[in-house]
């Protein structure tokens, strides 16, 4: 009965040196939510992209309605009802929310003024429709995440799109405003005959909102299930291509002695805003502490302070007993503190230089890899270099290829190596899989585990709550620069988390139930 | 690790020499365009440049201060701080030992050399220090300073030289001969070729074995490509660039006083045609290699010293040779465009026959 509303006919997709879609077949049917989910790097957003006008095809062809369709920009996609809501927001954060949702397509009085008016009524009468509650006059830059998102798709209804794309659009929201949109789609869907298509990596969410999923791997579509047929194994096993096992991870206990301790910190962001405002907490050996939080909460600039990387204003901050107020990277490193930053392209490596000079980092001045600290000693050096790939599995070639030209996973792989071949009593470790293909994730986790069952003390700070809940032994949740919750793992739900991530937990703190 | 030439030097090698030889047939094509032969002019280039043990001696000499400058910026460049200032530190430089060598005439020969040389290195990297604390401290753009204090050199010392500095002999804005024992001895009747070729071999070597073999060229070069991965890893970052730019400083003003000492023997108000920017321009076009600056210096003061030559021979206007360095130059900097456009014809190429096939 399911009418076929687009079609994509054997798609490829063809970029220097890449071939992003190989010979790719989608039909997406009018009415239903279908997901479409794939590693990273697997084509998901690339198939899209041609979908939305953005990329034309190499080959193949697209048929709309059931009729062949050259869509050769979003102008032609808008045309056809097609609309987008990209992983990165495109809002003006200083125009309100109404003047965002007509830009572009503004209502003019006298063909010459934005008629300010009517695109506030414009914007009522949307929310109104599609139930998506928003403020008119709000300026964008004062609203949350959840609420920016709500715009970007109000802007896609008000385009006038049957078909909503959207890509990865749960990456940055908490629990809480996940169940809201997945609320929302729902309601597009069913009342409103709307159709949605949902990129994602995260298999839960396919199971709970999809009605048809389509599994991509490298490039090529694996397939399209059922969502009821379906089960996280299953979609697992079909994104990496062979058995995925999510074992229990191992965890020893050993003495828990205090080693890093902060009382009070304040520090400001990049802008000059006050980003941390009295942070305190301490770390112990052999436990893992996860930070979790809504990213932009001051989670960035807290490992910046604590790695020397960014002044503080004031605090204490003491790691073995020895006072690192606004020490220097080079001597918090030297008090044992080991550094996974958050961005490793930005922080964590160099992309032009080899393996073996973004595994030397650190060390290159010490014996034996330097003799008497000055000559560079290759053979010492090469011998590491070999030990670390192999030990850390990182697939190259050779240790002289530069670290650019790896994968994502590969290339964190060769942070990790040399933040965990040093040693140190502590580790600061910041999104340490994001953008990371599956089984490079369980590998890290692994490696992440094993540190804490040798006594290390980590400090895990993550968007991804999953990965928060697997690891932590005890969770700190961080919202607006200050702390505001301590828990034990065991203690407390995802959905009440979310709470604390959000500062919501003050009102609902007494009624909330505790759920095992 | 056993160097070998990756692949990706091997390429830039190759498009290099295609870069180089392409430049040479436009600058062909330029000849018989105004009626000349080619074979001729180049053939008189090259005998200009390399036909005799003169002439090679000529194209030598005329190397030393593009070495010296080519690796002044191949030390500053590869360290992410843009020392532009080379020609101001090698008048400095070059003053600097005219003033050792006119005041302290009584000195061993060898020490007054090796004093001459010192002056001019400190001179020099002290006039670097400056923009270098002005980058780090106030974030003032190095390439701008480093400009103007090119000019404020030049005439500071152009100022020297004509009226406190000024020779007695004549009026020709520059200072008394040096004494004596400071001149570097001629290695080749009439040419200017001078023992400060091997104080420029030794100095490259130095600075290569610093740059390529040390911890402390690990240093510069990580802090050139991304100094935040390099101050996150313990480096100071800061204090690498304020290094880099003295030694760069340094090497320049080691390049003024060369001139002085092996070529002039006193300090002339215009002691440089240009040298630092064409040590820039083989430093550029190498990408900071230090060997590749060696034997970029070479293949340009072959060129200059070839081109006279052949303009006597051949009455084919000397400026040829600029016209060929500015086409190199510019194939140099399209390389990435140019490499992008290959590989895509190769992909298109190739799809095309794999599509080709399975018709068949």
């Amino acid at each position: 009965m399911a009418e076929k509303l687009i079609e994509l006919r054997n798609i490829s997709k063809r970029f220097p040196g890449v071939l992003a879609n190989d010979n790719v077949s989608l039909d997406i049917e009018k009415g239903e939510i279908h997901a479409i989910i794939g590693e990273n790097g697997a084509g998901k957003s690339t198939l899209m992209n041609i979908i939305y006008g953005l990329y034309e095809p190499t080959q193949g062809e697209i048929l709309f309605k059931g009729k062949p369709t050259q869509i050769k920009s979003p102008l032609d996609a808008i045309g056809l009802g097609i609309g987008m809501v990209h992983q990165h927001f495109m809002l003006v954060p200083s125009f309100t929310v109404a003047e965002n949702i007509v830009l572009g397509n503004e209502p003019k009085h006298k063909k010459l003024f934005i008629d300010y008016k009517k695109a506030v009524a414009i914007t009522e009468e949307l929310s109104e429709t599609y139930g998506l509650k928003v403020d008119p006059h709000e300026k964008v830059e004062s609203l949350s995440v959840g609420i920016q998102q709500r715009i970007e798709i109000l802007k896609v209804l008000y385009k006038g799109a049957d078909v909503l794309i959207l890509d990865e659009p749960t990456a940055v929201l908490t629990p809480q405003e996940t169940e809201e949109l997945f609320e929302v789609i729902r309601k597009l869907v069913n009342d409103l005959g709307k159709t949605v298509i949902i990129i994602t990596h995260k298999l839960q969410e396919v199971l709970a909102i999809s009605d048809r999923v389509s599994v991509m791997r490298q490039g090529k579509m694996i397939g399209t299930l059922q969502t009821k047929d379906a089960n996280e194994q299953i979609l697992a096993e079909m994104m990496v291509g062979r058995e995925v096992l999510f074992d229990e991870l191992y965890k020893k206990e050993s003495s828990k002695k205090e080693v890093l301790s902060v009382k009070g910190i304040k520090a400001r962001d990049n802008r000059g805003l006050v980003a941390l405002n009295g942070v305190s907490f301490n770390l112990k050996a052999g436990e893992i502490l996860g930070i979790a939080g809504v990213e932009g909460n001051g989670q960035s600039e807290l490992v910046e302070v604590l790695t020397g990387l960014r002044e503080m204003e004031e605090g204490e901050f003491i790691v073995n007993g020895v006072e690192a107020f606004n020490k220097s990277p080079n001597e918090i490193r030297k008090l044992g503190i080991a550094h996974v930053p958050e961005d490793r392209l930005a922080t964590g490596l160099s992309k032009d230089a080899s393996i073996w000079e973004n595994l030397l980092m650190g060390i290159q001045h010490e014996e034996p890899y330097a003799i008497k600290g000055v000559h560079i000693n290759k053979k010492k050096v090469k011998e590491r270099t070999d030990r670390l790939i192999d030990e850390f599995d990182i697939r190259t070639p050779s240790g002289d290829l530069p670290v650019g030209k790896l994968s994502g996973g590969n290339m964190q792989k060769v942070v990790i190596a040399r933040e965990f071949s040093f040693n140190t009593p502590i580790l600061i470790i910041a999104q340490p899989t994001r953008g990371v293909d599956v089984g490079a994730i369980e590998f890290i986790h692994s490696q992440i585990i094993e540190k804490r069952n040798k006594g290390a003390a980590i400090l895990l700070v993550s968007a991804e709550l999953d990965e928060i809940f697997r690891l932590s032994d005890r969770i700190i949740t961080i919202y607006e620069g200050k702390i505001t919750g301590e828990f034990l793992n065991g203690e407390i739900t995802k959905q009440e988390i979310g709470l604390y991530m959000t500062g919501k937990h003050t009102e609902k703190a007494e009624g909330g139930e505790k759920v095992e | 690790m056993n160097k070998k030439f990756l692949k990706r030097d091997l390429e830039y090698i190759l498009s290099l020499f295609l870069s180089i030889l392409v430049s040479l047939l436009i600058g062909a094509f330029i000849m018989i365009a105004n009626g000349r032969s080619p074979l001729l002019g180049y053939g008189a280039l090259l005998k200009g440049a390399f036909g005799s043990k003169y002439n090679i001696a000529t194209t030598l000499a005329k190397t030393v201060p593009l070495v010296l400058t080519g690796l002044a910026t191949a030390i500053s460049f590869s360290s992410g701080i843009y020392n532009i200032g080379g020609e101001g530190q090698l008048y400095l430089g070059a003053f600097a030992a005219a003033y050792v060598g006119i005041t302290f005439t009584a000195l061993p020969k060898g020490i007054g050399i090796l004093l001459a040389i010192v002056a001019g290195a400190v001179v020099g990297g002290l006039y670097a220090y400056l923009p270098a604390i002005l980058k780090v401290k106030y974030k003032i753009d190095e390439v701008i300073t480093t400009i103007m204090l090119n000019s404020v050199a030049v005439l500071f010392t152009s100022y020297l030289v004509n009226y406190p500095f000024a020779t007695t002999k004549g009026k020709m804005g520059g200072t008394e001969i040096i004494a004596e024992g400071y001149h570097l001895k001629r290695l080749i009747k009439l040419s200017t070729l001078n023992t400060s070729i091997f104080f420029m071999g030794f100095i490259a070597i130095i600075i290569y074995y610093l740059m390529e073999k040390t911890s402390a060229g690990y240093d510069y070069k990580m802090v050139g490509q991304n100094s935040l991965f390099a101050r996150y890893g313990g480096i100071n970052d800061k204090k690498q660039m304020i290094m880099a730019m003295v030694i760069s400083g340094a090497l320049s003003g080691m390049a003024g006083v060369f001139e002085v000492l092996g070529v002039h023997y006193r300090f002339l108000q215009n002691i440089s045609p240009g040298y630092a920017w064409d040590g820039m321009l083989a430093a550029l076009i190498v990408k900071n290699n230090p060997i590749g600056v060696i034997v970029m210096s070479i293949f340009l003061g072959a060129l200059k010293t070839g081109s006279v030559s052949m303009e006597n021979a051949t009455s084919i206007p000397s400026e040829l040779v600029l016209v060929i360095q500015s086409i190199i130059i510019l194939f140099i900097a399209g390389e990435a465009g140019f490499k992008e456009k290959f590989k895509e014809l190769n992909l298109k190429r190739k799809s095309k026959q794999k599509v080709g096939e399975k018709n068949a």
